[in-house]
């Protein structure tokens, strides 16, 4: 565990397990507007770690650096050890880091089922050669990841909705969606960007059940998320950023009793949270 | 026979724009590429497949080109084809890495104005205004044909390349490679999030529906004999557009409809019709008013067109896995069968 002062650099955070991802010193600038200030931590592998902080603090330009839908102005990005700062995002999807989107973005019209069977990297199907010259092979691959799409349906309870656009979806439905995308991409860290915002409580729960099964099979996760209830519940670490700059990290248990943290930030919050 | 003439030529308007329509409905309809110089591709096939075919300009005529030869059918077709497909890419290589659909769509009309004004202006390239003329027409050395029957041949000739281009298209569009084209036409960011290469599958679009608009452009140059640059103006395009918001855009049997319902019935049937009180202009004036309306009205009360895009189910999906055995799947259908029972 680990405090800094905001706007300072602040220590890497010292997780027990060895990173899955760390970042590093990261600056990034809009105009005049600095959203991260030398922002570090690092997410153990195999674990659910949550970001949060108040609105402003910079999680969702570090989710977007992260995922290489930005670029930072400076600091790196370290995936299982590999620098991924400034690849694009495509590159670090195969490179095995998948993200969702704060404001769901499902593939609207296409059905459900299709918005996870276009998920695998470089299907057969998607070369223009194989369409038109080997169709068996093309079929053949289809038929696995129509197994799989059919399988993770029925898990994430989409099964009946398999045929219906996935704009017409209810928002939890979006929600559960995007995760049963991300988990079709077979990633080995995801980054889950407010997966509860705007869901109801039983929905919160199986999406909570969702993210630790996934930990049980190894996926690494980060989830940027307000509901503090849910992060003591489901994540084994807890990383604070306020005002572009890692505030604290370590257990919500452990912040709960740092005079900073709660005097600063989250007061109110972590107070509600211990009576949700 | 003045009717059957009228006829033939209908017909085979039909199916240009068919082959038109199904090019721009990859780029538009399923990838989401707003290629508003969508016509440019259509003239630079048939430049190609007219220099190629038309032999070097004659000494002392004051026609000037570029490449002048004369290449066997269907060879300059082909080579028509396949610039428009380069033009394609090179387009695609500036507008495609940075730019965004909105931005995308001005750059396509500025390149298709920039085309314009150099072909119109650079005369050596392709004869500037007055274009090319005398185009040989193809089959006629060898099938002995005359001026009407070269008609009925080369329409039905169009009618087989369209079957060809239906064949081609009913194809890409029901794989995996059309998903990925309609994942990026919804959401490029989300696609590139998952780890496509759009850009890549936006190139592969643009070459395509380019080939297409190319072999279009160069039957239009064969079928005539002559084009020049009044045959591409920025309307054309508002056109195919037209034929394809109104056909149903993302459907390929939309495409047919829609080169029927507008190219077919509102611009090329009217030019048969008698001139309304001795003024040429007249009618074809009207004709892009009915069509405006037209637009709005679809867009209104249809915006899905005349034929929506055909939703991808599971037993769609499943009837194209059909045809080799599925062992793997059947425990899974089992699986829903009961499902469905329980519901």
């Amino acid at each position: 565990m680990s405090a800094a002062v905001p706007g300072a650099p602040a220590a890497p955070a010292a997780p027990p397990a060895a990173p899955a991802l760390r970042c590093t010193g990261l600056v990034r600038s809009f105009g005049g507007v600095q959203a991260l200030r030398g922002a570090s931590f690092s997410v153990a592998a195999g674990q659910v770690c949550a970001l949060i902080g108040p609105n402003g603090a910079g999680k969702s330009t570090a989710v977007a650096i992260m995922g290489g839908a930005l670029r930072a102005d400076q600091g790196q990005v370290e995936l299982h050890d590999t620098e991924i700062t400034g690849w694009p995002s495509n590159r670090i999807a195969r490179a095995g880091l998948i993200r969702t989107y704060q404001l769901s973005r499902e593939l609207g019209r296409l059905t459900v089922l299709e918005n996870l069977m276009v998920v695998p990297y470089r299907q057969a199907g998607e070369s223009l050669w194989n369409v038109f010259a080997r169709p068996g092979l093309v079929r053949a691959e289809e038929r696995r990841h129509l197994d799989r799409a059919l399988e993770l349906l029925e898990t994430f309870g989409l099964i009946r909705l398999r045929d219906s656009y996935a704009s017409e979806l209810s928002g939890g439905q979006k929600r559960l969606l995007e995760l049963a995308r991300s988990v079709m991409a077979q990633p080995r860290m995801l980054i889950l960007d407010e997966p509860m915002a705007g869901i109801n409580p039983a929905l919160i729960d199986k999406i909570g059940e969702h993210i630790l099964a996934l930990r049980d099979q190894g996926v690494t996760v980060l989830m940027v998320e307000h509901n503090l209830g849910v992060v003591e519940r489901i994540c084994d670490h807890v990383i604070v950023l306020a005002e572009g700059a890692t505030l604290a990290t370590g257990l919500m248990a452990e912040l709960r009793e740092q005079p900073a943290v709660v005097r600063a930030y989250l007061g109110g919050a972590l107070s509600d949270s211990t009576s949700s | 026979m003045q009717l059957v003439y009228y006829a033939v030529t209908l017909i085979f308007f039909f199916f240009l724009y068919c082959i038109l329509n199904w090019g721009l409905n990859l780029q538009f309809g399923r990838t989401g590429i707003l290629n508003f110089a969508y016509i440019a591709f259509v003239a630079v096939g048939a430049y190609f497949t007219g220099v190629l075919s038309l032999g070097s300009p004659i000494a002392g005529s004051g026609e000037s080109y570029i490449l002048g030869s004369t290449l066997p059918f269907p060879i300059p077709l082909i080579v028509g084809g396949l610039a428009s497909s380069a033009f394609g890419l090179l387009i695609g290589l500036i507008a495609f890495r940075r730019l965004r659909s909105d931005y995308l769509a001005i750059v396509m009309i500025s390149v298709s104005i920039v085309l314009y004004d150099v072909v119109t202006n650079f005369v050596p390239l392709f004869d500037g205004a007055d274009g090319l003329n005398g185009v040989p027409e193809p089959f006629s050395g060898a099938l002995n044909l005359n001026a009407n029957s070269f008609l009925y041949v080369f329409a039905a000739f169009t009618g087989l390349v369209a079957l060809a281009g239906w064949w081609v298209m009913s194809r890409l569009t029901r794989s995996p490679l059309d998903r990925t084209f309609r994942a990026i036409r919804d959401d490029p960011d989300v696609a590139r999030g998952l780890g496509k290469n759009v850009f890549g599958y936006q190139m592969l679009a643009m070459a395509v529906g380019s080939f297409f608009a190319g072999i279009g452009g160069g039957l239009l140059m064969e079928f005539v004999g002559a084009f020049n640059t009044s045959a591409w103006t920025s309307g054309e395009t508002f056109v195919i557009f037209a034929a394809l918001i109104i056909g149903g855009l993302g459907n390929n049997a939309g495409m047919i409809a829609g080169s029927l319902a507008v190219p077919v019935i509102f611009v090329q049937l009217p030019k048969f019709l008698p001139q309304i009180g001795g003024n040429p202009a007249l009618i074809p004036e009207i004709d892009n008013m009915i069509i405006g309306i037209l637009l709005i009205l679809t867009l209104w009360f249809r915006p899905q067109g005349l034929v929506p895009e055909r939703r991808m189910t599971f037993d769609r999906l499943l009837a194209g896995r059909n045809r080799v055995p599925r062992l793997s799947l059947m425990p899974r259908l089992s699986l829903l069968a009961r499902r469905g029972g329980d519901r």
